[in-house]
């Protein structure tokens, strides 16, 4: 009886702050960060906040950072932070499949899906089995893509339309990003909410779920409770590395180009968002919904200050503080709470 | 019989642990052997490869991945990670080149030196206080000082001229005694006193006593928090004073300068056998492996391969490096408790006694 009374009062409170951030109280954040766009351009301080145009631009942003971020909440989620080689497999698959749009469509999609297996099969074996440092090992992985890419196309940029001179294929392969339903949905924002809502499901309802929240939150107890630890951390790298892989394809249909530098910036973009939606770097906390909100935030948050001419670079340093704001306010009330020793 | 098997037993055991005591002298010396092959190697077939002009801007190009390694070797050995280093040396250049067209060096480059103080400053109270994951906190510093640098040059590289400005890269670059110019002179006063005070104070040994385990440090009566911010600091500084005299020399700075330091300095660091768990590694290891690789990727260049060729290269070795140490830590908690292990030990505890 002693030892049950015992327990941390501390861990039994719950924080008004970090239940905010958690799931569902990031979408107030983003109705306030809709509310002050509105306020502004009721002030004339920016213009062009509340236009068809603006919305869809928003929500296309939100859905190719969605893509990414989901897959990459799996890894955020089994404990292991973020997969900083996002970038350079966007810029790899995206360039793979521009190469291989001279045998079709459907090779070249199937050839940039095949190059992201790989790159995630890789991280999730050394980082999985040989238990490799994540950050240092996909920082590493980042640099041999790179190497890859500057190796096979020596600094080039490749067109679709001059790789191949079938229209039909770069037709097809333009629609990825421009084609929308009935004038107004997206592809990438489709299978952005369908990404939610497996992922969701997946995370919550099934068996590997709650496997991948033993080993996020517990990766000792999950492993001598039969656990296979391993392969649950090799399943979401290689989970992150496929939905970059579709998120690369988007994006190069965008640019129409494919290049060694195509999305750069979203390392670090994914990684805020599923941190300001409530998903913990401590791993086994958190859920996707949350995360599509974080990304909601941080596209609104984007937008807006794009609006009110703060350039590119600038946004940075925000986004950065408010990153290193956010995590550090989150291990501050869960330690405070008793809830986590990190 | 049972005498003569002991003394059998005896020598066997007498030449295992010699096996083994060679065995550690070969990972003890593994950086020098390897430098020493490289060197040998290149200067046997690599073109133009052994004379005083190459050997010295080898010299003149290590120097900054070198100065940046002091530091960064120290947080390591902290058991802790400086991922925003690379962008800390163009940050602190950058300040440095933008202020002096104001004030002049003598005011501008203390300034920068401070501003690289800061951000490590501030990356050691985040990891050390906050306690937030320090792969995490440098990630999130390295964004910000990204967006730093390009808000302060609006996106453009900074470059002075000048008679004053030019004289300062002449000094900085020409050859005071034969092969060693005024900065590779600095790089190896840099690389002494790091030394000295990592291997023979009593700050150095906390270092080595926090990353081999913190809370028999602080049991110790170390204060684990001050060594942490300490190794943060040393590390940001040393970055910026890399950045800075690089800038100095060429009178120019451009906003990426910085980003192949990152990659550079973890995979030498490595290699010269600091392990990313900490307590174990050195200085003058560190420095020595900056040199190897140099050598190597000029190598490469004078074999006659292209930029990307080095890229590539690099980018494999520190792919091969992390994939190693990560491979070696995992053998070594496999064989951890199993009975082979056990019983060597025990033997080698009975030998003592």
């Amino acid at each position: 009886m002693n030892g049950i009374q015992k327990v941390d009062t501390r861990a039994l409170q719950t924080n008004r702050f970090s239940k905010l951030l958690s799931s569902i109280g990031i979408y107030a954040i983003a109705a306030l960060f809709i509310v002050l766009g509105v306020v502004l351009q009721s002030m004339g301080i920016i213009n062009n906040f509340l236009t068809t145009q603006n919305m869809m631009n928003i929500v296309d942003a939100v859905a190719l950072l969605g893509i990414v971020a989901v897959g990459m909440a799996f890894i955020t989620y089994s404990g292991h932070y973020a997969d900083l080689s996002a970038p350079t497999t966007i810029a790899l698959t995206g360039i793979v499949s521009v190469e291989l749009l001279r045998f079709g469509f459907i090779p070249a999609i199937m050839g940039a899906v095949v190059v992201g297996l790989i790159i995630g099969i890789i991280n999730g074996i050394v980082i999985g089995k040989f238990k490799a440092n994540p950050i240092i090992w996909t920082l590493a992985m980042s640099y041999v893509s790179m190497g890859v890419i500057r190796f096979v196309w020596v600094n080039k940029q490749i067109y679709p339309d001059v790789i191949t001179d079938d229209p039909f294929p770069v037709m097809l392969f333009d629609n990825i990003y421009r084609f929308r339903f009935f004038n107004a949905i997206s592809l990438p924002l489709i299978i952005m909410l369908v990404l939610v809502v497996v992922g969701q499901f997946i995370l919550k309802r099934t068996a590997f779920g709650a496997q991948l929240k033993l080993t996020g939150s517990a990766k000792r107890t999950a492993k001598f409770s039969g656990i296979n630890v391993e392969l649950m951390i090799a399943l979401a790298f290689i989970i992150s590395a496929f939905t970059t892989t579709i998120a690369g394809l988007a994006i190069t249909s965008l640019s129409r180009v494919g290049a060694y530098y195509n999305g750069a910036g979203y390392d670090f973009r994914a990684v805020t968002a599923i941190v300001i939606g409530g998903m913990t770097l401590a791993g086994g906390r958190g859920s996707i919904i949350g995360v599509l909100g974080g990304t909601l935030v941080i596209g609104l948050m984007n937008n807006i200050m794009t609006l009110l001419g703060v350039g590119t670079f600038s946004q940075d340093i925000i986004r950065g503080a408010i990153f290193i704001l956010v995590v550090g306010i989150n291990a501050k009330t869960l330690r405070s709470m008793g809830r986590d020793d990190a | 019989m049972q005498r003569l098997y002991g003394v059998w037993g005896g020598m066997m055991r007498k030449n295992k642990l010699d096996k083994s005591k060679l065995l550690a002298l070969g990972d003890r010396f593994r950086i020098y052997i390897l430098f020493g092959v490289i060197f040998i190697f290149m200067s046997l077939f690599a073109p133009r490869f052994f004379n005083s002009y190459n050997l010295t801007t080898i010299l003149r190009t290590v120097s900054m991945n070198a100065t940046i390694a002091l530091g960064f070797t120290i947080v390591m050995i902290c058991g802790e990670m400086d991922l925003s280093i690379g962008r800390t040396a163009t940050f602190a250049a950058v300040i440095a080149l933008t202020l002096q067209k104001k004030f002049g060096y003598g005011i501008s480059v203390p300034i920068a030196v401070l501003a690289g103080a800061g951000v490590g400053l501030l990356n050691g109270i985040l990891v050390a206080k906050i306690k937030i994951n320090s792969f995490i906190v440098t990630i999130g510093t390295m964004t910000i000082l990204q967006g730093a640098t390009y808000t302060i040059t609006g996106g453009n590289s900074v470059s002075l001229s000048g008679d004053k400005v030019f004289a300062i890269s002449d000094f900085l670059a020409k050859p005071l005694l034969p092969m060693l110019p005024p900065r590779v002179l600095l790089t190896i006063l840099f690389v002494v006193v790091f030394h000295l005070f990592v291997s023979n104070s009593q700050w150095g040994r906390n270092f080595y006593m926090v990353g081999g385990n913190r809370t028999t440090a602080w049991l110790a009566g170390i204060n684990t928090d001050r060594i942490t911010i300490t190794a943060f600091i040393l590390s940001s500084t040393m970055a910026a004073v890399a950045g800075i005299l690089f800038a100095m020399e060429s009178s120019a700075a451009t906003l990426n300068m910085g980003d192949n330091s990152l990659m550079y300095v973890v995979s030498a660091t490595i290699i010269g056998g600091t392990a990313m768990s900490g307590g174990k590694g050195g200085i003058l290891r560190s420095v020595v492996a900056v040199l190897s690789l140099e050598m190597l990727y000029t190598g490469t260049i004078l074999f006659g391969f292209g930029n990307e060729v080095k890229i590539f290269i690099s980018g494999l070795i520190l792919a091969l490096v992390v994939l190693y140490e990560a491979y070696a830590s995992y053998k070594h908690e496999k064989t951890i408790g199993q009975r082979a292990v056990l019983l060597e030990e025990l033997a080698q505890a009975k030998e003592k006694i």
